[in-house]
């Protein structure tokens, strides 16, 4: 990023919400904009890196930018209300002013996924991150790069369903791309699959072969789902989650979100199984 | 390296003179229990005996409390103003361990993602060591590498002795402060005072009380994440943080904002603990180190494994403030020594 701050890695740039999305009961898609046209040229993120979001007087959440490099002029989060600053945020309208800091973590191996095929599998709003990566490889510059698209995606509800327009209508058009959705209980309008995640992993049993897995979501469905996968015979390598710790400056200063000697803000979010098996059991 | 000579009687002068030219921190006793560095005026002010002192001078470049920017809202807008201060200023007297402890602090700031506020404060400092004279029973800073009379990582360095001080010249700036100040140092009996240096260095080497061994121990500490030796540990502590708040190398902090109605208000950060449970605990309810043998151990281990495993320096620069200040004795030199004991019993 240019020097927009004076250097000063912890001031953050100001933005405007230009508008606001529901996607459930507590979660809200914010589209926002930097205020100087230059932080909106400069801010490079790559898919899975998160920011820090501001709203001066409250403070900062560590957010994933859940929009793709792809996409021009703006940035998307998705934030769920769970206390005081996404609370603060599920109230504020469009035009309200925040702040942003970031692009920080590793972000997701683009180059090492290059010429594979990719299973995503998300859970409630674990697709914030996968989101910023599934729309970066289906844009059309990358889309040669990468084989077929597998998206799985479970919520509790038919209310709990994030990104319908791009689960229902914008991924499901493009080729090469299979969309599978589940809810966790029958319900008199849904017509497509219920069942936890993982058990619809294992029906549709996706073949691993030349297949990178890519997975978020609460922490219990991530247990599971990385048992289904390497049953399915994915390898610890092929295997790529993100982690979540408490943050607090996002740059390996704050000392908050160590895992044994790792940074999640510096190291991470971004980890294959492989690397999860070497980090104590601390996340 | 660089030698001079200050004769004792010059010191007070020399030290009136560092006063009156710059903004000079300096350790003061304000009863017998307790000393810290504070910007002095006079000479007369400082204690040049003093043992450590209770508060690390890493405050003065990473403070407790520090304002990060304020922030005022105008006609729908968002003003932002950095409140990033560094005077030069000058720390005279600090113990090896406290200087070796702001080496191991400096990667932190300095590092990936430079500190607004921590470098530049360290960069318009001086640092002015000053040898031990005695070995306090909770000290081990040879362990980690370094000796009391050690002035390594300081801009010069002074060692009294019988008659005078030797004056090591570490670095340019080292230097260029003494070059203003030339009439108070000479080149006389140079040779005389390294030799006497050289012996209240080894008195000094044969004074330590405790000399835990670190050989091996980040090895061992790679290997026993899960040893039932932390709950032994854990069963003791009663959280309270104070190892972390007199540690001179920790470094956690939080961050955060106070408002006013009017809509104006500052961003702060403070230090902060991982002793505390609410240190990693996130929306939601989890923790993941939900009790303190998660956090006892992590503690520990950072000191001792995470710290070197990142910028392949020591976490801890044995200055002993931890073991003084424990209210239930834990004790990180008998850890490292235990835990060589521990796991040859498994
Ligand atoms: C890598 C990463 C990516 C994330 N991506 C998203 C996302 O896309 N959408 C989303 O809704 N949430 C995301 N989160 C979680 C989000 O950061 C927290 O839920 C949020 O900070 C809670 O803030 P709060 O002030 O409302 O909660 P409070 O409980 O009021 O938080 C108090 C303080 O603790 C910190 N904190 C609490 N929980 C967490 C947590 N889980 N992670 C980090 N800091 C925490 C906050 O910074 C805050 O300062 C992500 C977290 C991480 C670490
Ligand atoms: S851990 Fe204890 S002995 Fe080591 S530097 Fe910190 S306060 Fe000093
Ligand atoms: S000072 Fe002692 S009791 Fe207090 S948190 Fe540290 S180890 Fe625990
Ligand atoms: S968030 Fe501060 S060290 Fe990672």
């Amino acid at each position: 990023m240019t020097d927009l701050t004076g250097g000063n890695p912890l001031l953050p740039n100001i933005a405007t919400i230009a508008s606001i999305r529901r996607e459930t009961g507590d979660v809200k898609t914010f589209q926002v904009v930097f205020d100087d046209p230059l932080a909106v040229q400069s801010f490079a993120h790559k898919p899975g890196q998160v920011a820090l979001i501001s709203v001066f007087g409250e403070g900062e959440a560590t957010i994933s930018i859940t929009s793709s490099p792809t996409v021009k002029g703006f940035l998307e989060f998705s934030i769920k209300k769970v206390g005081r600053l996404t609370s603060v945020l599920h109230e504020i309208e469009a035009g309200a002013k925040v702040a942003v800091r970031g692009p920080y973590g590793n972000g997701f191996p683009l180059d090492e996924m290059k010429g594979k095929n990719l299973l995503f599998v998300g859970g409630g709003i674990g697709l914030a991150p996968l989101r910023s990566l599934i729309d970066y490889v289906l844009a059309e510059e990358n889309r040669s790069d990468y084989g077929n698209v597998e998206i799985l995606y479970g919520a509790r509800s038919m209310a709990d369903i994030c990104f319908k327009e791009d689960l229902f209508n914008k991924w499901t058009a493009c080729k090469d791309t299979r969309v599978y959705t589940t809810i966790d209980r029958e319900e008199p309008e849904w017509s497509g699959h219920v069942g936890f995640v993982p058990a619809y992993l294992e029906e549709i049993k996706p073949v691993s072969n030349n297949k990178v897995a890519i997975t978020c979501g609460p922490p219990v469905m991530i247990k599971f789902i990385l048992m289904s996968l390497q049953r399915l015979g994915f390898t610890e390598e092929r295997i790529i989650t993100t982690l979540e710790m408490k943050m607090k400056c996002g740059i390996g200063k704050c000392g908050r979100c160590n895992i044994g000697s790792k940074y999640v803000c510096l190291d991470g979010p971004v980890f294959t199984l492989k690397q999860l098996k070497e980090l104590p059991p601390e996340f | 390296m660089q030698y001079k000579v200050l004769e004792k009687d010059k010191i007070s002068g020399f030290l009136d003179y560092l006063a009156s030219k710059h903004n000079l921190m300096a350790p003061v006793s304000e009863d017998e229990s307790f000393s810290q560095f504070k910007r002095v005026y006079q000479a007369s002010e400082i204690n040049l005996n003093y043992t450590n002192t209770v508060i690390p001078p890493k405050n003065y470049f990473f403070p407790p409390a520090e304002n990060l920017f304020s922030f005022s809202a105008e006609n729908g807008g968002i003003e932002i103003k950095e409140s990033r201060q560094a005077e030069n200023m000058v720390i005279f007297g600090l113990r090896p361990c406290d200087i070796n402890g702001m080496s191991m602090l400096d990667p932190v700031f300095n590092g990936n993602f430079p500190d607004s506020y921590y470098g530049p404060k360290r960069e318009r400092t001086i640092l002015i060591g000053l040898s031990c004279q005695e070995v306090m029973p909770t000290c081990f800073c040879k362990s980690f590498g370094t000796d009391p009379t050690d002035g390594s990582g300081a801009d010069l360095m002074l060692t009294g002795l019988e008659n005078c001080f030797l004056v090591e010249i570490l670095t340019d700036k080292g230097a260029g402060l003494l070059e203003n100040a030339g009439g108070f140092f000479s080149d006389e009996s140079v040779d005389k005072a390294i030799s006497e240096k050289k012996l209240l260095r080894d008195k000094l080497a044969g004074a330590f009380l405790r000399e835990p061994d670190l050989s091996g121990v980040k090895e061992i500490l790679d290997k026993n994440f899960e040893h039932p030796y932390w709950e032994e540990l854990a069963a003791k502590c009663i959280g309270c943080g104070i190892c972390t708040f007199v540690c001179p190398t920790c470094h956690c902090f939080n961050m955060i904002d106070t408002s006013r109605p009017d809509a104006t208000g500052s961003r702060y950060r403070c230090h902060d603990s991982c002793m505390f449970p609410g240190f990693t605990k996130m929306a939601g309810g989890h923790n993941p180190r939900p009790t303190r043998v998660e956090r006892v151990r992590n503690r520990f281990m950072h000191k001792l494994k995470y710290h070197l495993d990142r910028y392949n320096l020591d976490g801890c620069s044995g200055c002993g403030r931890c073991i003084a200040k424990c209210p239930v004795n834990i004790d990180i030199s008998q850890i490292i020594t235990h835990i060589r004991e521990v796991v040859k019993d498994d």
